[in-house]
């Protein structure tokens, strides 16, 4: 998991030094798309770090088994919030300033600023942190003092996935590449029209920003002092307003937790599509598949995931409908065709990352109840293909909608379109497969929270063996493809030897994809029946 | 019913279970006392197809558990010590959802025996909430209701009666010894030597994965030589590895 986290710190230090590298090459605008860039990614920390924190202070300040122990005790309900508190802001940031580090030392390496940057960078940052934080804290306080906090989890991330999924197309739809092409805007006023992010003086990040970049570019340090002091009064004045706001409403909404335990389940819907989609199996497999959709859609952590992932969909198209094509030097045909494939990989890719979220903790979801289906006469077999079952048909649906539309988007030869929708119709089994399977190898039955199982070394494995799976039909597939291409193309024929070559890669992948559905499963069933 | 032949259980240097041999006739409701950690959990996990034995066999209704895992679980309820159940289903649904497991197939049937079930267990208001929202006692009724719900000929129970009310227990007690006499096998570990001594007819005690006495409880009561109430008689053929040897294992 280090060397994972090393490679990625790696990753975005280097992609952040060569993108201000590039700006500082860029004459006029190179500086100022710099400091914008600065502008937009502490807003963006800023932003995810508020979400963070009413995330984490609901568990940490009203949801948290220990806290019963902790108001017993005899001390003050200050000392108890302001515990609380702090730990909130250690749990919820450290992980944005540890992903935040990276491109600002790119910053310092590129920029090579005096020693007052990286003062500046530590304290700003733990202000910035802290008033964010404060910020968190105070809008759960507000809002378990309306909602139970019970719901207040569910509206926060409800609210917070429509936000992502709103703000990710949205950024995505601006087309920011256009930004570092100023060609493609009419006049020069459009284009410092299209620089100015939502940005305000009265922003904290705002404050960074100045003060950082006094170092960077080597302007006057008073401008500095004075956003200093701006930003450590708010964060003085915050922590005060937190503590008054604490003593009047924290206590009363921490009882209220408590006692809004009692909830009536939503049913009719369920009922239907639990009848619907259970029809063909038969009653065991269909009671399992029904207690899984119920418990799907009734988890508001996972439901609203699908939310994200229409706006993926959304987005990933869109993408194909943008590509500038016609300004390659390659011929129009190739490339699109090119590209058609390359997509089967690409979309392979997705599903593997969708699989790691939704299909690998698929067995740990049963969660401590697993004695329930291990003490029935239901055998282990019967229950994980049950699971693979479940998930099969929306994956397929998910990788052919990704697959038919980019390639009518591209308007590759049928010959390409049948090819791909076949290869991703067979690997859809696959990733499903070794999503189930996996996910029973590496079994977390005792999870607090069901998206922990993705981020652990199991779901780690998964995606390097799914990515890997993709990988190898796309390289096996490529040799012939060019091949039948090619030949369609120039209207040739295709040589005998050429043809025993094509016939030995399509069989390996065919095999490749018979033995990830089995061999995952096998391996799966195996580990599970050890699991006591 | 139920017999045990030389079951064993290892965790790496710790042998939970040590060459366990137990027969229970049809129809008993069968105690098994112990001190904490004596191996009473792990031999009910075996039993009930969640723990796989290091060596020994299981054999319910005549067939063995690693032959015919599915034929055995068919004829057995469960009920853990912990209630650990899906918490985003409701009562009833969760009744439905082990009726699927156990292909209870006529839709009409089911639902009549799960309205009784649920009303036996006084569970009826809460049917439609989720099971998020029970108390201890109320998850634990809902796993009595699941388990009763396939008529097994045999019941495994670890701990029935924590974090039950005194109406509760008194309610389980009464359901254990109707069901015992309606020729229902009940394998039943627990703590509270009261609850053994009103309702079981045959006790074993187990310490440090052996048996060291089986009888009713005047039997028991004679081998510790005691002339007093159940706890006396567990406190002292408990008390000692000494004792706990000489104990005489004539009634098994």
């Amino acid at each position: 998991m280090l060397v994972v986290g090393l490679a990625f710190w790696a990753l975005l230090f280097g992609l952040s030094f060569r993108v201000l590298k590039y700006f500082q090459s860029v004459e006029v605008i190179g500086e100022l798309l710099a400091h914008h860039l600065l502008g937009m990614i502490l807003m963006v920390f800023f932003s995810l770090l508020i979400f963070s924190h009413i995330i984490a202070a609901l568990s940490n300040l009203y949801l948290s088994s220990d806290l019963e122990l902790c108001h017993a005790c005899p001390a003050r309900l200050e000392e108890v919030f302001l515990s609380r508190a702090i730990y909130t802001v250690i749990d919820s940031s450290w992980m944005v300033i540890v992903f935040g580090l990276p491109v600002m030392m790119a910053y310092g390496v590129v920029f090579k600023p005096g020693f007052g940057f990286y003062v500046s960078l530590s304290h700003m940052g733990l202000g910035v942190t802290l008033i964010a934080g404060s910020l968190g804290i105070l809008i759960t306080m507000i809002l378990v003092r309306i909602f139970p906090a019970q719901r207040t989890r569910d509206v926060t991330l409800l609210l917070g996935v429509c936000g992502l999924g709103a703000l990710y197309m949205m950024f995505r739809l601006l087309r920011p590449e256009r930004l570092v092409d100023p060609d493609a805007f009419f006049t020069i006023a459009q284009y410092m029209a299209a620089l100015q992010g939502p940005d305000s003086p009265y922003l904290p990040t705002h404050w960074m920003t100045e003060t950082l970049w006094a170092y960077l570019s080597r302007s006057s340090e008073k401008e500095a002092l004075f956003q200093s002091s701006l930003l450590w009064s708010t964060v003085g004045a915050l922590t005060v307003i937190n503590v008054w706001v604490a003593e009047a409403i924290y206590f009363s909404g921490f009882s209220k937790a408590q006692e809004a335990k009692r909830r009536r389940a939503g049913k009719r819907l369920l009922d239907f599509l639990g009848a619907l989609i259970k029809r063909p199996f038969s009653t065991e497999l269909g009671a399992i598949i029904d207690k899984d959709l119920r418990a799907f859609f009734r988890d508001n952590t996972q439901w609203s995931q699908l939310l994200l992932l229409g706006a993926l969909v959304v987005v990933y198209v869109y993408n194909f409908s943008v590509l500038p094509l016609d300004k390659s030097p390659i011929r129009i045909e190739f490339l699109q065709n090119e590209i058609a494939f390359f997509n089967v990989g690409l979309a392979g890719f997705v599903l593997s990352a969708v699989s790691v979220r939704f299909i690998f903790p698929a067995v740990s979801s049963e969660g401590p109840a697993f004695w329930i289906v291990q003490s029935s006469p239901v055998p282990l077999k019967r229950f994980l293909w049950t699971k693979f079952a479940f998930y099969l048909f929306p994956m397929l649906v998910l990788g052919e909608v990704l697959i038919v539309l980019t390639n009518h988007l591209l308007e590759v030869t049928p010959f390409m379109m049948a090819l791909s929708t076949g290869t991703m119709f067979l690997a859809v089994f696959g990733i499903v497969a070794l999503g189930v399977g996996m996910g029973a190898m590496y079994p977390n039955f005792n999870h607090q929270n069901i998206a922990q199982v993705a981020t652990g070394f199991g779901g780690l494995m998964f995606m390097i063996h799914s990515a890997a799976f993709v990988a190898f039909i796309v390289v096996l597939e490529a040799g012939p493809v060019y091949v039948l291409f090619m030949a369609d193309l120039r209207g040739a024929a295709v040589s005998g030897w050429q043809w025993v070559l094509i016939a030995l890669c399509f069989s390996a992948v065919l095999f490749l994809m018979t033995a990830a559905v089995y061999k995952p499963m096998k391996m799966g069933l195996k580990a599970l029946s050890r699991c006591e | 019913m139920i017999k045990l032949i030389h079951l064993t259980k290892t965790y790496r240097e710790l042998r939970a279970v040590d060459d366990l041999n137990l027969e229970v006739k049809e129809g008993t409701l069968f105690g098994f006392l112990g001190p904490n950690g004596a191996g009473k959990t792990t031999t009910i996990k075996m039993m009930a197809g969640v723990l796989k034995p290091t060596s020994g066999s299981v054999l319910i209704n005549g067939m063995d558990l690693a032959e015919e895992p599915e034929r055995v679980k068919k004829c057995i309820g469960f009920i853990p010590d912990r209630p650990y159940l899906y918490e985003k289903l409701t009562g009833a649904e969760f009744l439905k959802f082990i009726a699927g497991l156990y292909a209870m197939d006529h839709a009409s049937s089911v639902q009549t025996r799960i309205q009784d079930l649920l009303e036996l267990f006084d569970l009826t208001h809460w049917r439609d909430e989720l099971i998020e929202s029970y108390s201890h006692g109320m998850k634990q009724r809902l796993v009595m209701c699941s388990a009763l719900l396939p008529q097994p000929k045999v019941l495994i129970v670890d701990e029935p009666m924590v974090g039950l009310d005194p109406r509760g227990a008194r309610l389980v007690k009464d359901i254990f010894v109707e069901e015992s006499l309606k020729k229902t096998t009940i394998f039943m570990s627990t703590h509270s030597l009261e609850v053994a001594a009103e309702v079981c007819r045959e006790i074993a005690i187990i310490q440090a994965g052996k048996i060291i006495a089986r009888g009713s409880s005047e039997e028991l009561r004679k081998a510790a030589g005691v002339d007093g109430s159940l706890e006396s008689v567990f406190l002292k053929l408990t008390e000692g590895k000494r004792i706990a040897h000489a104990t005489p294992l004539s009634a098994s």
